[in-house]
């Protein structure tokens, strides 16, 4: 493999994982919007979306090799599946861990402490219900090389993700730029107290926000453990980076959860050129840190950002 | 714990004097143990019975399971057995508090395992401290038979016989003069696999080395199972005939994808860490486990009662579970050497075992004095159309 095609072969892997961290971090952020708080919880929807995913491919393809029309058929219902079962967690989290919270006023502290705890609820019970080892997900295709760039090969597993991540991505964008729900989670953004005043259901808005991160977060699951297989602590890391990403792009702001996800993944990805594979969570994170010396708000988080 | 320790106290100021010269802890299960009625001593096994590796660890705990099931039924055993688990899910980080929690039960006489080589450094100290023998069916690191522990013990070669056993195979036999060796950063990943690549060079071999870390996915370090896809790549750009990897299946299966989907089309190794079914169904797609070979220091059983007596207990077959025969030898070497002794104590068991041979279902069980086993081989196996294969000795 020459440079140039390792170049390319990384950077296509390194935008498919970019996609999936965005996905996942437009979850932080949105919550984040709304209620001022970090969602630790939502690596558990990302794994119970893996789940769902993989426990539908499971039923609906068994020993067949899917091709052809069946193939997006099965792709869509493992994203339905992820994504509903992602909204239905992130309905359930909302509900359990943080309205009953937010009804008595409770302090920041104590949002932090239910989420990591009702992560750590969700991934223990899915060990235990599922067993703590990896699966792999059956195959709704023949994974191939679809074309190649400069002669790097590009295959149908990340030709899925960029698909799926770009119309989600604009969906998302839309919904939350010219709809009467997106205008509602942007006034509760920007002023929670005055937007109720202006007929804002505020209750609504929130749990709207959490089934739209849900339903992405979920989505995302289902992609990535296509490609890796499903286990309980599969949300982890991926969660972690997302997270990241959304610091990165300015936590609060939508579009920037975006753009730091794709960055993310692709500098992640691109350093292996420089430094060993061992090496890549220490380049990723050092420009983490890196930026928000430069912009402490992140590189989209200007108004928002402020508030944190 | 108090209360126990100033009831002995008690008895022993009571007349038994002599009991005072051994050690407190020994002396606790045998005079507890002095009535008519048959005795009952524990054999502790210690290995990963959750996380990423559990399948390991239950290939071997039901193969204890059965030589302790089997010791029992004869009926001719002075005493009685039963199996106590302690689950260090293979970490070194959890091992210390197992083998602590093992070394406080006072029946406890001996102990099958550490399983892991990590695992295994990290509690060792405690069991020798406590007189405990350790016999180990898969801890296969170099330096835990130089370590001075006169309790420790293994049933099976280690890596100093494995990986340049591979490295052999894999330069002579398979003919690939340029190899990419790979560890997980594990200590038993880092141990074969640079056994592995000081072998290669020795023969001639162009040799690159890289170290991709054990994943959460896994269960098995904090990397992101994304790195695969830039490691693969590393590999397919050095132009590589042959690729090792130091490390465990839930890794390597993630490995395996990547690889496949980067286009590497050369050979590809793997240690015992990685030989269980589970490389298959934790691989996406699983055919590209295809292929792979598999080397280990243990042998398939091809033991037919054996194969059944565990199919019954264990539900899955014994053919495919790893270490089980040496998990199984491992147990009866121990009720061997207890058998052997009018007295069973914990530092009665390490003696025994020193003195012991036996002819086992693998080999015959006789250690060196440093714990090792006297005389070994290297099998190698390959994946074939999802299924491993036994090719035979390398």
């Amino acid at each position: 493999m020459t440079l140039r095609r390792e170049f390319w072969y990384l950077f296509v892997g390194g935008v498919a994982n970019g996609f999936l961290y965005g996905m996942v971090a437009v979850g932080y952020t949105l919550v984040y919007g709304v209620l001022r708080l970090i969602n630790f919880a939502h690596s558990e929807i990302f794994m119970s979306g893996g789940f769902a995913g993989y426990f539908v491919m499971k039923a609906m393809i068994g020993s067949s090799v899917p091709s052809g029309f069946a193939t997006v058929y099965l792709i869509v219902i493992g994203i339905v599946a992820g994504g509903v079962v992602g909204a239905i967690v992130a309905t359930l989290l909302e509900r359990v861990a943080y309205r009953p919270l937010r009804r008595r006023n409770a302090p920041k502290l104590a949002y932090l402490i239910s989420a990591i705890g009702s992560s750590y609820f969700l991934f223990n019970l899915a060990g235990k219900e599922f067993g703590r080892y990896s699966i792999s997900v059956p195959q709704p295709y023949v994974n191939h090389t679809v074309f190649t760039i400069f002669g790097a090969p590009v295959q149908l597993y990340y030709i899925v993700i960029l698909i799926v991540g770009v119309v989600m991505f604009l969906g998302l964008d839309r919904v939350v730029a010219t709809t009467k729900l997106g205008r509602g989670i942007r006034a509760v953004a920007q002023d929670a107290e005055t937007a109720s005043l202006m007929g804002v259901n505020i209750d609504r808005t929130i749990a709207m926000t959490f089934i739209v991160g849900g339903a992405l977060g979920g989505a995302a699951g289902f992609l990535f453990g296509l490609g890796t297989g499903v286990v309980f602590t599969m949300g982890f890391t991926p969660a972690l980076k997302a997270f990241t990403a959304a610091v990165l792009g300015g936590i609060g702001n939508l579009r920037g959860a975006m753009i730091g996800g794709l960055l993310l993944g692709v500098v992640e990805s691109l350093s292996v050129v420089f430094v060993q594979a061992a090496y890549i969570d220490v380049v990723a994170f050092g420009i983490l840190v890196a930026v928000l010396l430069i912009r402490p708000t992140g590189l989209l988080g200007e108004r928002l950002g402020r508030a944190a | 714990m108090k209360l126990r320790l100033n009831k002995t106290v008690a008895m022993a100021a009571s007349g038994a004097l002599l009991l005072m010269a051994v050690p407190a802890i020994g002396l606790a299960s045998t005079s507890g143990a002095a009535v008519k009625a048959k005795p009952t001593y524990t054999i502790g096994y210690e290995g990963p019975l959750s996380g990423g590796n559990q399948q390991l660890g239950l290939n071997m705990v039901f193969a204890v399971q059965l030589a302790i099931n089997q010791a029992n039924a004869t009926g001719k055993l002075p005493f009685k057995l039963q199996l106590k688990t302690y689950d260090d899910q293979g970490d070194p980080t959890i091992a210390p508090t197992q083998a602590q929690a093992a070394v406080h039960n006072k029946n406890l006489v001996a102990l099958v395992g550490p399983a892991f080589s990590g695992a295994t450094a990290a509690a060792e100290p405690y069991y020798k401290a406590a007189h405990i023998a350790t016999v180990s069916p898969s801890a296969t690191r170099v330096s835990l038979a130089t370590s001075g522990w006169n309790n420790f013990f293994r049933v099976v070669a280690d890596d100093g016989v494995q990986g340049p056993a591979d490295a052999t195979y894999m330069v002579k036999k398979l003919g690939k003069n340029s190899v990419y060796v790979v560890n997980d950063g594990t200590s038993y990943g880092q141990g074969v696999a640079s056994a592995f690549a000081t072998q290669a060079t020795s023969l001639g071999a162009t040799v690159a080395t890289a170290t991709v870390p054990g994943t959460s996915q896994c269960q098995n370090g904090t990397a992101s199972a994304t790195q695969y896809s830039a490691a693969a790549t590393q590999v397919v750009a050095s132009g590589a005939k042959g690729m090792f990897y130091g490390g465990y299946y839930c890794d390597l299966g993630l490995f395996l994808g990547a690889l496949q989907s980067a286009g590497y089309t050369g050979a590809i190794m793997s240690d015992d860490g990685s030989l269980s079914p589970a490389l298959i169904s934790s691989t996406t797609p699983a055919s590209a486990a295809n292929g792979v070979y598999l080397t280990c220091a243990c042998a398939s059983s091809t033991n037919k009662t054996f194969n059944a007596k565990y199919q019954a207990l264990a539900h899955f077959s014994a053919a495919n579970a790893t270490y089980a025969p040496e998990s199984y030898d491992a147990t009866n070497a121990i009720i061997n050497a207890m058998k052997s002794l009018k007295k069973v104590t914990r530092i009665g068991i390490v003696n025994a075992l020193h003195k012991l041979t036996w002819k086992g279902m693998t080999k015959v069980i006789k250690f060196q004095k440093n714990g090792n086993i006297s005389g070994s081989a290297i099998y190698v196996n390959q994946v074939k159309n999802g299924v491993i294969v036994q090719l035979g000795l390398e």
